[in-house]
Order: structure tokens, then C-alpha cells, then sequence
């Protein structure tokens, strides 16, 4: 990967407000989500819910943006400029790739950080069952992300336009939902190094082939 | 000797085809060009220019044929030869949250220029493109003029051997076209060699030092502006500059092989000649005429066609093809 190209993408996420949004946003809203959930006798730990948050959007997030960026810049011609200097294409989007993933990887803990230190100052700290959980949810939520984001790099490589690229992001989505799920059906005893382990395989499996697509590519 | 001179050529391409299913874009395209030149790719919209330019630069793949650019094959070795060409795309677009000097910093860095050369050479390139005040401005800020400008500049930041420009002075005003025109001049003299595609005559006549008439697919015609108008030098009208006009200078209408007579000043006449005249008995006796008639001649000249209209003739003839 091309550390001037990664640097660059952070760089535009810092300059373009992404990482603000998604660094405030998302605790924001696991605050929003705290305030409406509705009262069922029993206060639901800020952590779990932050953790919730992470996992049900988080790699949506993650694969959304990278999808419509590339999209967006290949319709615009942003390549052409770098794809005629001596510099091997596959950087472009693994740098992408692992430029969103950093920030979304960021908000993410970030969000769980703020769970934790809610709940430590509203009930004197979150269960250590609860905390535990947290940490392995975040640990599984990260390497779907991971595969939700190399999903959106392939998708922002394959898709002509923009619309068709959310369309295939949002039902691509529900496909990589069922992945956490895997491990139960398969009667896993272990299911997290089970999860992450396949989130890594199917993130670079799936890396790989937008890598081999946008190296083949023809830039009319 | 180096494999480009053994081809006879800095870029060769030699029988060039692109197809897209079943649009033929590149028929059989075949042209050298020499170090240093200047090379003007001229084609009505749809002709195939901005192939040409993209197969040469390696955005898209040949279907038929070989292009060699120095001593390297393309696109075997692409990478070699992105380090000695620099392009500006028909329409360039940057990452709209770059300012100029950050999107001009990357550039130089991905091209291999080093740390303590970069700030000098976007400095330099931003004054030889008249953008010198904008090094801060944000992409987002900048005209569709400026924008332009900006990737001319980008394409010359790391000294490029070959500057391969489509269509660079669209949407520039006047002004601008004329700097833009001035600093391709400037560096085809420092050795530079450019190929620019346009579909504005009066650009390419004014810079290129070699033209390629590119019309469906294929090539028409390569030459100077010279040799291209030498196909149709012998023009069927003459222009006679008179130092004295007896009057009557205009009676050689009746002569034969003489279709009309235009007096566009009063020392001068345009004689149009039958299409079917010899030329060379007509002018014969045209001179003799005039004589006769009192009227001293200055000069006489075959009129020399202008490039839009050697240009037409080529296009008229691939359409008739």
C-alpha cells in the first residue's frame, strides 16, 4: 500500500468532515438511541447499546462511502491522473480501502470508549459481563467491517454509477449479516476466532478480486 | 543506437485498431513521431482522438497493433514510461477537497521527484502555466479555466520527455489560450515532445510543427502544415498584385481557362480558374494578358489554402471513402 495515497484519503476524510461525522456522529448517536429506547423497568447499559450501534451500522457506513467514493471518482476521470504515473494501480484502492476502514475503525471504538466511560459515571461502571461482551461484539463488528468494506471497494470498482452501487451495497449488506451467524449454524464452540478469522479470509478474497478488476480495468 | 531511433521515432504506432464491439474507434492508425516535435492530432468529435491518447497513455488496452514510446513497448512497460510522460485528460478532475499545492504535492511525489525538489517545481510549473496565485486555493475554488491550467500543470511537474495533451485549450478564454499556446511553444523548443489533439484549427496551425488528420478511425493525413497544403497548392485561383492598373486589367475574365476575375483591393485581382484549366498554360497567358493591357505586375501567386480548408478537403474525402 502507497502511505503517501493512505495519509491523502485520511487527509480528505479530515478535510471533507467525514471523520468529524463519523467521530461525533456516531456516539451521538448511541446518546440519541439511549434517550429514545423505551423504559422497560431496567436501564439498558450505554455500553450495549454503543456496541449495538456499532455492529448494525458500522460496516453499512463503512461500505457505503467507499463504494460511492470510488464510483464517484471513476465517473469523474480523479484516476486518470494517477494511473499514468509509474505507481501500481492496486494501491489506489487497497489505500482507500484501508483509509476508511481506519476511520470507521476509529468511530467504533470511540463509541464504545464513550459507552463505557457513560456508564462507569451513571451506575459506577457496566457489568464485567457486559464489558466483556462489548469487547468481543467490537472485536467481531471490526472484522465484519472489514468485509463490508472490501465489499464496497469491489462494488465501487464493478458498479457504473452511484445508485447502482448503494443498491448493490444494501443487498450485499443483508448477505454479509448473515456471517456473524455462521459459527450458530454450524454449531461452532468457539464462534469468535471463528468469525474473525472468516472475516479476514472473505476481506481478502474479496480485496483480491477488486484488486485483479481495477488492475484489468479500461479507464474510456 | 537506441531501440526508438532503430524505429525511427520517439512514439511509434504502428497499426493501431480499437474496437468496442462492433464500433470500430481505431482503424489501422499508424504515425511517428520525432523528439522534440510537436504534434497536433486534428479529427471532428468522434473521430477517435481521445483513443488514440488513451491507448497511448495506457488507460486503455489496443485491440491490434504496437505502440512503443522511447525504447519501451506500451503497455508492457508502463511503468518506465510514466516516468517520462506527463498528460493532461480531455476533461481533468481532482479530489475537490485538495488545495492546489496538496493535489500538486502528491503528483510530484507519486511521479518520483524528490522531497526538496517538489516546492521549486510547483512553483515553477503554477508561473509557466500563469496560475501563480492560487497555490493555496482549494480545487473547489478554482474555475473551469483554472482547473485546465491546473492540469497542465501537473502534467509538466516532473519535466516530462512527453507531454501528451488532449484537447488543453477548451474552455480556456482568450487570454489564456495564448499563455497556454506560448508554454507549449516554450517547451517543444526545450526539447519537450508534445502531442496535443484539438478540433480548433487556428490552435493547431499555430503550434504544432507536425499534423495528423485523424477522421473515422483512420488516419488521413500526416505532415507539416506545408507538406499538407502542398496537396492542394495548386488551388484553382491566383492572386496578381498589380503595381500599376491600367484599367483594363480585369478583361483577362475573358480569357479561356479564366472562370472569374475578384478585385479585393484596388492593386490587386483574385483570378479563379476552370477547374478543368492547365494550370500552368492558363497563368501562362494570364501574364502575357495583363501585359498587354497596360497592367504591371508586382506578383503573382497561387493562393494558398488555409488549414481549415486543406482540413475539409481530408475530412470531405474519409467521408466519401
Amino acid at each position: 500500500m502507497s502511505l503517501l495515497l493512505f495519509k491523502d484519503e485520511l487527509t480528505g476524510f479530515y478535510k471533507s468532515k467525514v471523520m468529524i461525522f463519523l467521530w461525533i456522529g456516531l456516539p451521538l448517536m448511541a446518546v440519541l438511541l439511549h434517550l429514545w429506547s423505551p423504559y422497560t423497568g431496567e436501564e439498558i447499559p450505554f455500553t450495549l447499546l454503543s456496541t449495538l450501534l456499532v455492529s448494525s451500522i458500522g460496516g453499512t457506513l463503512a461500505a457505503v462511502m467507499l463504494a460511492v467514493s470510488i464510483v464517484h471518482e471513476k465517473s469523474q476521470h480523479v484516476y486518470d491522473l494517477f494511473l499514468v504515473r509509474p505507481l501500481k494501480r492496486w494501491n489506489i484502492v487497497i489505500s482507500k480501502f484501508f483509509a476508511v476502514y481506519t476511520c470507521i475503525a476509529i468511530a467504533s471504538i470511540l463509541t464504545l470508549i464513550f459507552g463505557v466511560a457513560i456508564d462507569y459515571f451513571v451506575m459506577g461502571g457496566a457489568p464485567a459481563a457486559i464489558l466483556s461482551g462489548a469487547i468481543e461484539s467490537l472485536a467481531v463488528s471490526l472484522s465484519m467491517m472489514a468485509v463490508s468494506s472490501s465489499a464496497g471497494v469491489l462494488i465501487g470498482v464493478v458498479a457504473p454509477s452511484v445508485l447502482v452501487g448503494v443498491i448493490l451495497m444494501i443487498y450485499g449488506g443483508n448477505q454479509i449479516s448473515v456471517l456473524p451467524m455462521l459459527p450458530n449454524m454450524l454449531n461452532i464452540s468457539n464462534p469468535v476466532p471463528f468469525t474473525l478469522t472468516l472475516g479476514v479470509v472473505t476481506s481478502c478474497v474479496l480485496l483480491l478480486i477488486a484488486v485483479f478488476l481495477f488492475s484489468k480495468r479500461q479507464f474510456e | 543506437m537506441s531501440a526508438a531511433n532503430e524505429r525511427n521515432g520517439f512514439v511509434v504506432f504502428e497499426g493501431v485498431s480499437k474496437r468496442y464491439q462492433s464500433l470500430l474507434a481505431l482503424n489501422d492508425v499508424s504515425f511517428k513521431i520525432q523528439e522534440g516535435e510537436i504534434f497536433g492530432y486534428i479529427g471532428p468529435n468522434g473521430a477517435g482522438k481521445t483513443t488514440t491518447i488513451k491507448i497511448m497513455v495506457g488507460l486503455l488496452r489496443s485491440t491490434q497493433g504496437t505502440l512503443h514510446i522511447g525504447d519501451h513497448p506500451m503497455p508492457e512497460e508502463k511503468s518506465e514510461v510514466y516516468k517520462l510522460l506527463g498528460y493532461l485528460p480531455q476533461n481533468v478532475a481532482f479530489q475537490e477537497w485538495r488545495t492546489v499545492n496538496h493535489a500538486l504535492r502528491t503528483f510530484g511525489k507519486l511521479s518520483g521527484l524528490k522531497k526538496n525538489e517538489i516546492e521549486d517545481r510547483i512553483e515553477e510549473v503554477l508561473e509557466l502555466v500563469a496560475l501563480p496565485d492560487v497555490r493555496n486555493k482549494k480545487i473547489v475554488e478554482l474555475s473551469g479555466g483554472m482547473i485546465q491550467k491546473l492540469g497542465l500543470a501537473q502534467a509538466l511537474l516532473h519535466n516530462p520527455r512527453l507531454l501528451v495533451l488532449d484537447e488543453p485549450l477548451s474552455g480556456l478564454d482568450p487570454e489564456s489560450r495564448y499563455e497556454v499556446k506560448q508554454s507549449i511553444k516554450k517547451l517543444g523548443k526545450s526539447g519537450t515532445t508534445v502531442f496535443f489533439s484539438s478540433h480548433i484549427l487556428s490552435d493547431v496551425q499555430d503550434v504544432a510543427t507536425k499534423i495528423g488528420i485523424l477522421n473515422y478511425g483512420r488516419i488521413m493525413r500526416i505532415g507539416t502544415l506545408d507538406e499538407l497544403k502542398s496537396g492542394f497548392s495548386i488551388k484553382h485561383a491566383v492572386n496578381v498584385v498589380l503595381s500599376h492598373d491600367s484599367g483594363r486589367c480585369r478583361e483577362v475574365k475573358s480569357l479561356r481557362g479564366v472562370k472569374d476575375v475578384e478585385q479585393p483591393a484596388s492593386n490587386s485581382l483574385l483570378v479563379h480558374l476552370d477547374s478543368e484549366a492547365d494550370v500552368d498554360e492558363t497563368i501562362h497567358e494570364l501574364i502575357q494578358s495583363l501585359i498587354n493591357l497596360g497592367c504591371r505586375i508586382r506578383s503573382i501567386t497561387p493562393v494558398s489554402p488555409t488549414l481549415d480548408e486543406v482540413y475539409l478537403q481530408y475530412i470531405r474525402r474519409g467521408e466519401n471513402a
